[in-house]
């Protein structure tokens, strides 16, 4: 599903030049579960946001799907992005002023999905993360759980074939955290593709493989499974 | 996806209602003050085309000079009306219109006083559109004697409307026989009459003098008449028809006359345009100038465009609260045109709520805005019809304006860095955002200035030295109704205690009467030694009682005989005559008819009266002549004491016992001329009121700045404050920054402000100097405005717990 190939990223201050991604290479399959680990300013979040498209390389190849998008505009990565990606955060960033129904429809609307249709599938969704209940209540009176499981919820509403989640139980505690990996595992059985950065080992056990980066290059790899 | 705009847009109201309150509030303010200016200006405009014919018709007006004299004249001569019609195919109809100024008419036992009358020519219906209720509007004016009156006027004398054949009593002695009632003249008519009287009533109208200006002439010309070449022709015309006068009068052929650089012309001015760009002698009513009507356009556009600019800082300065929200959205799909989309939405909702409230408030405020600029608009369902269009656009140009650039600015975040948290766009580093406030802060201090010069030059006018004292003095207008006894009245109420003196003339600095006469240096009467005053018969108490200060010589006196033949020049008639020793030099003013040396009646100047103010002091004053004559044409009675009612009351007890039906008419010589000034006055309160608007709105955003910046520091202020900073240090800190912006507006706005103020009162020949401390003034008011306004939010942030905000980071 990915390939990406010497892939390069540098952050340039006005005197020093940091090198985040250092000619780094792999390959991610279609249904994998990745973990990728490494201390702070090892590189990992900003792997992630080139995975996820958010972000442009400074060299290298990235093909998703067999297509070389590592010089594409932003238009063509957000169209691709909504079709394709789902993205779960640390600090869950759903939309304060929206109701936990609206912050899950969100993509859908994006997406030009009727509204009928939007009903049902956010529905669903819902009802599949438990949090059907907290349809109509606004992300500060939730829990940090609920609020995870609602921005899952809307991570997965468009059923994209690939899930980033950057730390997603950092900011939770362990019951609710290994909640989440049980939903993120249950996707991945579905056939979603997950990347996960995470610093828990405790999480990454939940993966079939754990990259490790250094300084921007992959030290290690552990196969789980 | 509008629904979801909606939602979201409420939303973000519901949650920032401070900063939503503010900024509609700021909004509605400034829609406010615009809209009802452009009430005030389309009220302005709108003069006179109520008139289906309007833009066919045009006023004829006079042009004279003559040796030093140039004198612009709105009336034109008795016989032009006719002679137009006669000799010229374009045109469709004339009509003449003569003020009649005032009488007394009869309402069963009471007598009421009349102002608002008019002479007419019976085609007045024909050129001007006066709806007619009741009568016949080819025949009504036909006759002598007939009358035709408003619906109101008909009403409050009949208490109908049906009303033909009736009679009203004038003056005791005349009966006008009413033959038509027509719909009230609107208020935006350039004259405006309740009585016109028919034209035929007057003897004067029939005289065929061509060298004697009294009537208002106004010509409807043919569709598609080529107006330049009539106007063109005109001169020709008038040389054609006045030349036999000129040449009696003058002892001149015409060419000859213009020759020696003098002139008699005509020229038109449209029906349309005479309300804005009509300041001549002899108008039917009080103007307006076109150039107020700039000056509040420019403000009501800068009120809105400070009002706008509110919306953009505020917007910008929240960006950074909103920064995650454009992140998520952005990693969810959104494209780049959903979030302007979104964010205009948000400022078009802004704005409509804005305008909604706006238009209540200015449809509120209205009878209180008319009463402060003397206008009478209404808001009718007619109006609605230009109404809901401005409303509609006024919407979506100020909502897509003053949203536009928030909208791309906050679309163009990049997702990764608002939602890592390294954009820390939201306060600092905005260039743009201080060049509004600057914007801002300029135009305010530019309307202070302006206000304040403004007020100044006002109250100059009032309390200027006009060369003649005009406290406690009071005028009894209709005394030439005392007729014969008028000169028995004024002994009688100079025998009064508590009256000084008194004058028995209409000529008043105050008045509108006028009477010019020709004077020439040489008894050949040679026109290029000659001068056109103001001439003026008066008795030989008006100087004193007047409290007017002679120059030179004496004023005149009951004992010197030789006073008949005497004059007394005012300073700018010796200026103008060039003599540097004016007393006892000679004068030679034509017998009229003959022009030969010895019909000619020579006159010693027996004094110099100092210049005294009589027309506007917009103008330089002209060259007076007085003499003496029995002029009963008002008693101006100088009093001094400490009880006026008591005096008064003696006053009308000497008028009932010379005159019992007639009721006497009395005004006071200040409040006169304070009417000359009423429109000037007014101008000036609502340019006080609009500057004040328009600082208030300026300080509204500052307000909403200050708070936001507070509120971006607020960790800063805490850490400094756990360091030790003491509050008056965080104020300063937090209130610097923009100080140096207001500041950087007084620079920029001080010699504009100057420059164009020093140009308005140009305008003005008696005007007031604008000194550095206006200036001063202005910029201190606007620095402890803005202070005032900062420094509210940053002692509040000083204030606040450091743990609190620092817990919150």
């Amino acid at each position: 599903m990915i390939k990406i190939t010497d892939l390069e990223k540098f952050y340039r201050t006005e005197e020093v030049e940091t090198i985040a991604l250092n000619k780094l290479s792999m390959e991610i399959n279609t249904g994998e579960f990745v973990a990728i680990m490494g201390p702070s300013g090892c590189g990992k979040s900003t792997l992630l946001n080139i995975l996820g498209m958010l972000d442009d390389p400074d060299g290298g190849s990235y093909m998703f799907n067999g297509a070389e998008i590592a010089h594409f505009t932003e238009r063509k990565r957000a169209n691709l992005r909504k079709h394709n990606l789902g993205f779960v955060f640390q600090s869950f960033n759903l939309i304060d002023e929206l109701t936990v129904f609206e912050n899950v429809e969100l993509p859908l609307i994006y997406t030009k999905v009727p509204a009928k249709e939007r009903l049902s599938r956010v529905e669903a969704v819902l009802e599949k993360m438990q949090i059907m209940h907290r349809r109509n209540h606004y992300p500060q009176q939730l829990s940090g759980g609920q609020q995870q499981r609602v921005a899952i919820a809307r991570a997965v509403v468009n059923n994209p074939k690939l899930i980033l989640a950057d730390e997603p139980t950092g900011n939770l505690d362990s019951s609710n955290g290994n909640d989440v990996m049980e939903l993120l595992t249950d996707l991945n059985e579905q056939g979603t593709t997950i990347i996960m950065v995470t610093h828990s080992e405790h999480d990454a056990r939940y993966s079939h493989r754990i990259i490790r980066l250094l300084d921007g290059q992959t030290v290690l790899e552990n196969i789980l499974i | 996806m509008w629904k979801s705009y909606l939602t979201s847009a409420f939303r973000s109201f519901k949650n920032n209602r401070g900063f939503a309150a503010i900024n509609i509030l700021g909004l509605a303010l400034g829609l406010t003050a615009f809209l009802l200016i452009i009430f005030y200006v389309s009220d302005e405009l709108s003069y006179d085309r109520f008139n289906t014919k309007a833009d066919r018709i045009y006023r004829v007006n006079e042009d004279l000079k003559f040796g030093n004299n140039e004198v612009f004249y709105a009336v034109s001569m008795a016989p032009l009306a006719q002679a137009l019609k006669e000799d010229f195919p374009e045109v469709e109809n004339a009509v003449r219109l003569k003020n009649a100024w005032s009488a007394r008419i009869k309402k069963g036992d009471v007598t009421i006083r009349e102002n608002k009358l008019a002479f007419a020519d019976p085609s007045l219906f024909q050129v001007f559109t006066l709806p007619m209720i009741e009568g016949n509007a080819v025949t009504a004016l036909k006759e002598p004697n007939t009358v035709v009156l408003t619906e109101s006027t008909a009403r409050k004398y009949f208490n109908s409307t049906q009303v033909l054949g009736r009679t009203l009593l004038f003056d005791d002695h005349l009966n006008y026989k009413v033959t038509g009632v027509i719909r009230d003249l609107p208020k935006t008519s350039h004259f405006n009459f309740d009585f016109f009287l028919s034209m035929s009533s007057l003897e004067e109208s029939r005289e065929n003098k061509w060298l004697r200006s009294n009537f208002s002439t106004y010509v409807l010309l043919k569709e598609g008449a080529d107006v330049k070449q009539f106007e063109g022709a005109l001169n020709g015309f008038l040389q054609r028809h006045s030349g036999a006068e000129v040449q009696a009068e003058l002892k001149m052929t015409y060419s000859s006359f213009e020759k020696s650089g003098n002139y008699f012309r005509l020229n038109l001015i449209p029906l349309k345009d005479i309300h804005l760009k009509s300041n001549r002698t002899g108008e039917l009513g009080p103007n307006s100038t076109v150039q107020y009507v700039y000056i509040f356009s420019a403000i009501a556009f800068f009120i809105l465009l400070i009002a706008c600019v509110n919306f953009m800082n505020l917007a910008t300065a929240r960006s950074a609260n909103r920064a995650k929200e454009v992140g998520v959205r952005k990693v969810l799909g959104s494209s780049r045109s959903y979030l302007i989309a979104q964010f205009l939405t948000e400022s078009i909702l802004v704005t409509f709520m804005a305008a909604v409230l706006a238009f209540g408030a200015a449809l509120f405020l209205l009878p209180l805005f008319n009463q402060l600029s003397g206008k009478e608009m209404a808001v009718s369902a007619q109006s609605f019809i230009w109404l809901l269009p401005l409303f509609i656009g006024l919407v979506l140009l100020i909502g897509v304006s003053a949203g536009a650039y928030p909208a791309f600015f906050l679309s163009a975040f990049q997702p990764i860095q608002v939602l890592k948290g390294k954009l820390s766009t939201g306060f600092k580093a905005s260039g743009l955002r201080n060049f509004l406030v600057v914007f801002q802060f300029s135009i305010s201090i530019f309307l202070i200035i302006g206000t304040l010069v403004i007020y100044k030059q006002l109250n100059y006018i009032r309390t200027k030295n006009l060369g003649y004292n005009r406290d406690q003095v009071v005028i009894v207008q209709n005394s030439y109704e005392l007729n014969d006894q008028a000169k028995l009245f004024k002994q009688e109420v100079k025998r009064l205690p508590g009256v000084l003196n008194a004058t028995l003339t209409g000529y008043l600095p105050t008045s509108n009467w006028h009477n010019t006469a020709m004077f020439y240096k040489d008894a050949s009467l040679d026109s290029k030694r000659s001068l056109f005053p103001e001439t003026w018969g008066v008795d030989e108490d008006y100087i004193d009682a007047l409290g007017m200060t002679m120059a030179s010589g004496r004023s005149f006196s009951k004992d010197m005989l030789t006073d008949s033949s005497g004059i007394i020049i005012n300073e700018s008639a010796a200026k103008f005559l060039d003599l540097k020793e004016p007393l006892n030099k000679t004068l030679f003013k034509s017998n009229g008819g003959e022009r030969t040396e010895s019909n000619t009646k020579a006159y010693h100047i027996i004094g110099v009266v100092k210049d005294f103010n009589f027309s506007s002091l917009r103008d330089n004053i002209g060259p007076v002549v007085l003499f003496l004559d029995a002029n009963n044409g008002a008693l101006s009675i100088r009093v001094k004491t400490t009880d006026l009612k008591k005096v008064m009351a003696q006053i009308e007890q000497t008028w009932k016992s010379i005159s019992p039906n007639v009721p006497i008419s009395v005004s006071f010589m200040d409040q006169d001329f304070d009417a000359t000034y009423r429109s000037e006055q007014r101008i000036g309160r609502l340019f006080i009121l609009f500057t004040t608007l328009a600082i208030s709105i300026a300080c509204l955003g500052l307000f909403g700045l200050a708070a936001f910046a507070a509120e971006q520091r607020s960790k800063e202020i805490g850490i400094r404050k756990i360091l030790g900073a003491s509050v008056p240090v965080i104020v300063r800190m937090l209130s610097v920054d923009f100080l140096k912006l207001v500041v950087l507006a007084i620079v920029i706005a001080s010699p504009l402000a100057w420059f164009l103020m020093y140009k308005w009162l140009q305008d003005f020949a008696y005007r007031v100097q604008i000194q550095w401390w206006i200036i001063a003034i202005a910029g201190i008011a606007a620095l402890l405005i803005a202070f005032l306004t900062i420094s509210f939010q940053s002692v509040k942030a000083a204030l606040s717990n450091p743990v609190k905000s620092l817990r919150s980071e």
